[in-house]
């Protein structure tokens, strides 16, 4: 655990190096962005501006300089907002948490259910979550968006089509992220369970006499419980990074469409925050749960 | 199974629909008709939501002075002069601007101007503000470059001296260039100042009540406002960001108001709602091509030639779905402030950039030239209009004897033509879009200067700097239309630029407001103010 710890300044070391080498090394200049017009660029004007932003010094500098204020817990300022980088970040979190809370609930929710209810039941009712899970992956997060906009938003009027802010703004962005993960954990909640089922200890409960129902609930879906929770982290995990879909679809201003923002003006500040934020996010949910991992199932927490 | 049903239907909506962004019928752009202003607003509105293409980065435009950043300041801070729908320019925080020579430029400003603080609009602030515009890096520092000294020179006097005749100084100061600040609340933010955080230091009809960075912004009416003709109806606007379908969407539903547009797309999409209508307005914006001098295109008559043959009705209908015109000049006709007609004639008699394809001609201009050996390199980042732009050149050139190719550069990468000449000796033609927030086109023109930054072709004629020179320094209206004319006529002559289409200003606005300009004044005049409920 201690080691897991120590590990994570070092690994946001490693990573940050790597992210300013690649913004520094992709094609573009952000002098283009930042003299403010075409008209504006005549070479006087440009070497004013680099000077002002520290441009032309050499990548080790740059880098060193940054390096030395975020120890300190100065991200510096954004090159595109004229605004410091902490600031940037800690008004557009809540949105993109916000989206990722209410659609992990979702998920987990009916991801699960959904899952039970395949491997429980059988038949045609699994066949008929197997073939919705297997269409709700294969339609990408956009189109997922658009159609849910055009339908609740638009035709319907039930939800805004714009902006986050309050659960109702966040539902049908929710609803969208939430689609296609559903699809994975119904998956793994239906193998899980099905594996569980054919293991001795539920047969031998299965024949004290005890009631279906209390089986699939303390046996079952107690045995499942860890491949699901993995899932179900390393999906959330995922989606800390994955929200700029959405986010741009539904005209939300969070962490996701602030970073693609970022990126394609050179904003090497913003970059290297909200990428470093979201690798110490999925550093962070993944520890978690291996945590959890003994709490749920005592043959690994007998096996460390 | 219900699951599984209900996307279904989703999704078989979504393909009836075709998605918001898709529908519409593309208008003729020989009927699209350009208004200074939309329909006089009939009574006050509590508030309105207004939709920018992105967030502001900065709400001090001598740092950046982006259009989203200028359209919301424009309604809250004030310059010394001012720019009216119809393009003229009229006496503002100056009440009068002399010129007792050529070399000198006397303010006058008002008695009763006074900032959102309450404290007096002075000259000392006037000073300092010039001062602060010019300084190095800053947006609007270019507009200064003949400018020798800024001075106080009585309790209401500002006398500004020129190192040689600059005509354009007075659109200069209508813009940007001209803005007024309160010097003691932008020292007190400091580096603050322009961020989420730091109040507004002007004196214009709307304050800034509060920007909730990455949520929204709004401004408020300033009641204690100085200037008593002015009446704002709307009490307060509240500005979101949206890309093109989540803005189509918003206006479409009621859920924005309006919005100034800088792409044809959402106008297209909205053309046929009955909810909202589109206005269409003069603008100086342009789309061009700008060739290198990397090859073929450094003679002038391969430039005339591909000028001749570029189909400009096609790519209107193709890459703007007839929202443009086919357009000769580098420059918008809403930069004809003065001396209207003169221009409109000037531009009529311009020939060698036809709407349609003049082959023969052009063909011939090849000959004569001699077909180069290596093909013409035409850039584009993807995106649809230069898309279409750049299979026209290509089209055109295959039909007069040349080889084009298309080289797709990064849409980050994109801006670096303007500052990377590396970048620039791997193309010859760079497809873009331009315009000038100064509404005289002589604020174009000395790009074809010898040695320019943009005239990457290397055109050099000393008649022509002569005559920028002459235009410059010719303040009386009459004498610089006259010069300018000419310079247009050199510029189009050599096609040192490719004029290709004029893409007007465009507002959309929803069912129950009306009254803004249509026109690109929205970027420096407070057109919040003139915003209210439809009758």
């Amino acid at each position: 655990m201690i080691r897991k710890l120590a590990g994570l300044p070092a690994t946001l070391l490693a990573t940050s190096f790597v992210i300013f080498g690649a913004a520094y090394a992709a094609p573009g200049d952000p002098v283009t962005f930042l003299a403010g017009g075409k008209d504006n660029l005549s070479p006087e004007h440009i070497a004013a501006v680099r000077a002002q932003y520290h441009l032309d010094d050499p990548f080790v500098v740059q880098y060193g300089r940054w390096l030395g204020d975020a120890v300190t817990g100065d991200l510096g300022r954004s090159l595109q907002y004229n605004d410091q980088v902490g600031d940037l970040l800690a008004a557009r979190l809540p949105s993109t948490l916000g989206l990722v809370a209410y659609s992990t609930v979702l998920f987990v929710v009916f991801g699960v259910g959904l899952g039970v209810l395949a491997a429980v039941r059988g038949g045609r009712v699994d066949a008929a979550v197997v073939a919705g899970t297997t269409f709700a992956t294969s339609v990408p997060p956009f189109v997922v968006a658009t159609a849910l906009i055009s339908l609740f938003g638009v035709q319907l009027g039930w939800f805004p089509v714009l902006g986050g802010g309050s659960l109702w703004h966040l539902t049908l962005p929710a609803v969208t992220l939430a689609t296609g993960a559903l699809a994975i954990i119904s998956r793994v909640t239906r193998q899980a369970m099905i594996e569980q089922r054919e293991l001795d200890h539920v047969t031998v409960a299965r024949a004290s006499g005890l009631s279906e129902r209390l089986i699939v609930v303390r046996h079952v879906l107690r045995g499942a419980l860890g491949p699901i929770v993995t899932m179900c982290g390393l999906v959330t995990a995922g989606m800390l990074a994955g929200t700029v879909v959405v986010e741009t679809a539904f005209g939300i201003s969070g962490v996701g469409s602030l970073l693609v923002h970022a990126i394609n003006t050179h904003d090497f500040p913003v970059t290297q925050a909200v990428l470093l934020l979201m690798v110490a996010a999925y550093i962070t949910v993944t520890t978690l749960v291996e945590l959890l991992q003994p709490l749920i199932d005592p043959r690994t927490r007998r096996a460390a | 199974m219900k699951k599984t049903l209900a996307l279904a239907g989703l999704m078989g909506l979504v393909a009836a629909c075709g998605g918001p962004a898709a529908s519409g019928r593309a208008p003729d752009p020989a009927k699209l008709t350009l208004v200074d202003r939309t329909a006089t607003a009939a009574g006050p509105l509590d508030s309105a939501t207004w939709l920018l293409d992105e967030e502001p980065g900065t709400l001090d435009l001598d740092v950046d002075g982006g259009t989203p950043n200028r359209t919301v300041l424009a309604n809250v801070c004030e310059r010394l002069l001012q720019t009216q729908p119809d393009m003229t320019v009229k006496p503002w925080l100056a009440e009068k601007v002399e010129r007792p020579d050529p070399r000198t430029m006397v303010l006058h400003l008002r008695a009763d101007a006074t900032f959102h603080d309450g404290s007096p609009v002075t000259a000392d602030d006037v000073v300092w503000s010039l001062k602060r515009h010019a300084g190095d890096g800053m947006d609007e520092s270019d507009e200064f470059e003949d400018v020798e000294s800024v001075a106080k020179s009585g309790e209401r006097r500002v006398t500004i001296a020129f190192k040689k005749p600059n005509a354009l100084f007075e659109q200069a100061i209508a813009g940007g260039a001209g803005i007024v600040f309160d010097r003691e609340v932008v020292e007190k933010h400091g580096k603050e100042f322009g961020s989420p955080e730091s109040p507004d230091a002007c004196s214009g009809p709307y304050r800034l009540k509060e920007w909730k960075s990455g949520s929204h912004l709004t401004i408020e009416r300033h009641d204690a406002y100085w200037n008593k003709d002015v009446k704002p109806l709307t009490k307060t606007v509240t500005f979101t960001w949206a890309d093109e379908t989540a803005m189509v969407n918003s206006l479409a539903t009621g859920a924005a108001d309006g919005a100034y547009l800088s792409d044809t797309g959402p106008a297209v999409a909205l053309q046929g709602n009955q909810a909202v209508t589109v206005a269409f307005g003069p603008t100086t914006r342009v789309f061009v091509l700008l060739p290198t001098d990397r090859g073929a295109l450094k003679d002038p008559r391969i430039r005339r030639a591909l000028s001749l043959a570029v189909d400009r009705a096609g790519i209107v209908r193709s890459g703007f779905a007839g929202l443009a015109r086919p357009w000769k000049v580098p420059v918008g006709a809403g930069a004809w402030s003065y001396e209207k007609q003169a221009f409109q004639a000037a531009y009529d008699g311009l020939a060698g950039a036809p709407d349609t394809p003049q082959v023969e001609e052009a063909r011939k201009l090849v000959q004569e030239a001699g077909a180069p050996a290596t093909p013409i390199v035409v850039a584009t980042n993807g995106e649809q209009t230069r898309n279409v732009i750049a299979n026209a050149v290509v089209d055109a050139a295959k039909k007069i004897g040349l080889t084009a190719q298309i080289k797709t550069v990064p849409a980050a990468e994109y801006g670096s033509f303007y500052t990377d000449k590396a970048l620039r000796a791997q193309v010859d033609l760079v497809p873009d879009d331009w315009y000038i927030t100064k509404a005289d086109p002589i604020g174009f023109y000395d790009n074809g200067l010898t040695g320019s930054s943009n005239n990457w072709v290397g055109y050099s004629s000393p008649a022509y700097d002569k005559l920028v020179a002459s235009a410059l320094a010719a303040t009386d209206p009459a004498r610089r239309a006259k010069d300018v004319i000419e310079l247009q006529r050199l510029f189009t002559a050599d096609m040192v630029w490719i004029s290709l289409a004029e893409v007007p200003n465009a507002v959309v606005l929803g069912g129950k407001v009306t009254g803004p300009p249509a026109s690109q004044v929205h970027l420096g005049y407070p057109w919040a103010a003139d915003l209210g409920r439809k009758g």
